[in-house]
């Protein structure tokens, strides 16, 4: 029952990506630009009700398991997709841009995606790990990076309609995109976000050393030093855009950069390194 | 039965020197509305000029055609302009109820107009029905028309996309800025050189929301001069382009043989001013920025070709959309016609309803009085008495709700022949306003 909930979850989250995106294709002069409002809406409240759903599994993993679920690949990027819709859903509350979902809802279905593949398995957890210092160091770096997946989305959006404009042609009608000053400032606070989230989660993660005990701890471990390479990234990013005036178009492919290394750190590390953080 | 007529001259069919004979001045509409009301037997009107259109919209309610009444208002239009009736007849249009409404909506979603879509002509109409409106020219069906035909207006510019995009050069600079900065707000526009369509472009962004103008002129006097207009900052020009660094747009249109703008010196002012985002419209030819200046980070250029490229391609659009409306424009005109028909119908079809059940009441009580029924036998002989009035009016009433659905012409002469066969009181003031 829970299994089919989760292929609902997934399913929503698939129509609403799609929605998402032919809202953006959709060319304005075409006999389609009528039911593109439409459209709009069903990607919206598609990704909402995606959204509810969602929010519910994690609290039943949650008791299910007796710790809050971030063990194995399932809990994980159910919580990076529930994470990134979380930011999307508040960026569309503060500023009504709701075509950032073309660029993330992809993003947080693929995270569904590899969950749903790995929905019947769990980790265990040893047994010193399952306390609230789990939740709020995981929480923070998870909800961070999201703040980076939407700042990856205004970058993109950013790249195409300068491109659009550099062209010239088709570049007024056919444009939903938000402006470049507004695409690049949203991208610049979204990334401001990020850094403060990931910092207090790494924060969080180094006192939490400091209680661990019977579970050998290393510093040099891969996750820890990806992750503070990916916070370099981010960090350098704001210094030049502070002091070099780097805004614009490098920030937009430093935005993409740090998309990367998200990856890098997220993904990469526990597929080819061995780390103390590998979800299994 | 009303003949809602119209009778115009517009941009598509005669030439200035006849419009403008034709145009009436706000100050002669009251009169105009009233003589028309007066000396004619017009019941309603709305008289709507314009530059481009001279228009009289009529509703005749005692004329048998409406060829009658068109004849009317060539009548009133020659005496009051002084105009011979051929050249009227030559360079004017004539509608008749359906075509008349179809005629009204589509001026109102500005689908007649010189640039389609464009947002004047509403505003236009409107002022013309509320002058009429005040003059006591409208009446219960012009109300209903031009409050419709706003509606439509509304509908095809929400709808359709005939009314977006800039027709203009310098709507479609105002337009891409917008699509560059975040907000208009605070920004500043350098004018280099002088001329119509920097200033005009100039000016429409200082409605946008920029708030500095630097202008620029190989003569300072000049600058002056043009900077007045905006309340703006006067500079010298000079070949390091200084004066740039605070500009956010800037306009060129000089008379300069050579480039003024060379990309060499403005990546320097961009380095200078941090790279912020700088849009260049060069509408001088020959062209006073190099090309090259495009390939500068955050430095955006569009020529005068780009601009009315961009110009055109919104227009095509617009014709294209325009098709599109023209077919809301008839589905909503159709449904408005048959809608006023049965509107108009109905007070006579009420009256006779009424008339044929006072008659039976009046019967009744008489009956009642004179024998002693039981309330059961009452009661019988009241519903059979109803019943009797009902199918007595059956078909009658569903033959002219027929004539009129069909659009039959011929329900005005059945409305007018039911109301002396039975002596109807119709004074009802849906009908008339008089």
């Amino acid at each position: 029952m829970i299994n089919f909930l989760f292929l609902v979850t997934l399913l929503i989250y698939l129509a609403a990506s799609i929605f998402q995106t032919l809202s953006l294709a959709i060319s304005n002069r075409s006999e389609a630009a009528i039911i593109r409002p439409t459209i709009e809406r069903i990607a919206f409240w598609g990704t909402s009700i995606g959204f509810a759903f969602l929010s519910l599994f994690i609290p039943l993993w949650w008791l299910t398991q007796g710790h809050f679920p971030m063990t194995h690949w399932t809990d994980s990027t159910a919580f990076f997709a529930w994470a990134i819709t979380l930011i999307y859903l508040i960026i569309v509350r503060l500023t009504h841009l709701r075509t950032l979902g073309s660029f993330v809802m992809p993003v947080a279905f693929i995270a569904i995606l590899i969950s749903y593949s790995f929905a019947t398995h769990t980790a265990a957890l040893p047994e010193p790990l399952q306390n609230y210092w789990l939740l709020a160091h995981t929480t923070l770096i998870f909800i961070g990076y999201a703040a980076f997946i939407a700042a990856f989305g205004f970058g993109l959006m950013y790249l195409i309609a300068e491109r659009k404009i550099r062209k010239k042609t088709d570049t007024l009608l056919d444009n939903l995109l938000p402006s470049l000053g507004i695409s690049d400032e949203l991208g610049y606070r979204c990334t401001i976000l990020g850094v403060i989230l990931l910092t207090m989660g790494v924060i969080v993660g180094s006192l939490w050393t400091q209680y661990i005990r019977d579970v050998p701890w290393k510093w040099l471990d891969a996750k820890v030093i990806s992750t503070l390479m990916t916070w370099l990234i981010y960090v350098l990013q704001i210094g030049l855009r502070q002091f070099w005036g780097w805004h614009g178009r490098r920030a937009a492919y430093a935005a993409i950069i740090g998309f990367v290394a998200v990856l890098c750190t997220y993904v990469g590390v526990d597929l080819f390194l061995d780390s103390m953080h590998t979800y299994r | 039965m009303n003949q809602i007529i119209s009778i115009g001259t517009s941009h598509h069919v005669a030439p200035i020197e006849f419009r403008e004979k034709l145009a009436f001045s706000e100050a002669q509409l009251t009169e105009s509305l009233q003589h028309l009301r007066e000396s004619y037997q017009i019941h309603e009107a709305v008289i709507l000029s314009t530059c481009n259109r001279v228009e009289v919209y009529a509703v005749a309610n005692a004329v048998r055609t409406a060829d009658a009444a068109a004849k009317m208002l060539i009548e009133f239009l020659s005496h009051y302009h002084y105009i011979g009736v051929e050249p009227l007849k030559k360079w004017t249009y004539l509608h008749h109820n359906l075509e008349t409404i179809q005629h009204l909506f589509r001026v109102t979603a500005s689908l007649d107009s010189m640039v389609v879509g464009e947002s004047q002509i509403l505003g236009q109409v409107k002022a013309a029905f509320g002058a009429s409106r005040e003059a006591g020219g409208a009446g219960t069906v012009l109300n209903r028309l031009f409050t419709k035909a706003f509606s439509v207006g509304k509908r095809i510019r929400s709808e359709t996309t005939i009314a977006t995009g800039a027709v203009s050069i310098s709507y479609a600079a105002v337009e891409l800025a917008k699509k560059i900065f975040n907000t208009l707000e605070g920004k500043t526009v350098a004018i280099i050189g002088a001329g119509e369509m920097s200033e005009l472009t100039a000016k429409h962004l200082v409605s946008n929301g920029v708030s500095n103008v630097i202008v620029a002129n190989r003569t300072y006097e000049r600058a002056v001069k043009v900077a007045e207009k905006f309340n703006g900052t006067p500079v010298a020009y000079d070949s390091d382009l200084g004066f740039l660094i605070d500009a956010d747009i800037v306009i060129t249109s000089t008379n300069a043989p050579d480039y003024l703008i060379k990309r060499q010196p403005l990546v320097n002012i961009m380095r200078k001013r941090r790279h912020r985002y700088m849009f260049l419209i060069d509408i001088a030819v020959p062209r006073d920025i190099e090309p090259d200046v495009s390939k500068i980070d955050h430095a955006f250029l569009y020529n005068i070709d780009d601009l009315e490229a961009v110009v055109a391609s919104n227009l095509k659009d617009r014709q294209q959309e325009a098709t599109r409306a023209e077919q809301i424009v008839v589905e909503e005109a159709k449904r408005f016609y048959d809608q006023l028909q049965i509107f108009q119908v109905n007070p006579t079809i009420k009256a006779l309803h009424q008339q044929f059940r006072e008659i039976a009441d009046t019967e009744l009580q008489a009956c009642f009085y004179k024998a002693t029924l039981s309330d059961q036998q009452e009661a019988a002989v009241a519903s059979m008495t109803q019943a009797i009035v009902k199918k007595l009016l059956h078909h009658p009433m569903q033959n002219l709700r027929c004539a009129v659905n069909d659009g039959n012409a011929d329900h005005g002469q059945y409305v007018q022949a039911l109301q002396e066969l039975f002596a109807l009181d119709v004074n009802d003031k849906e009908t008339s306003n008089q």
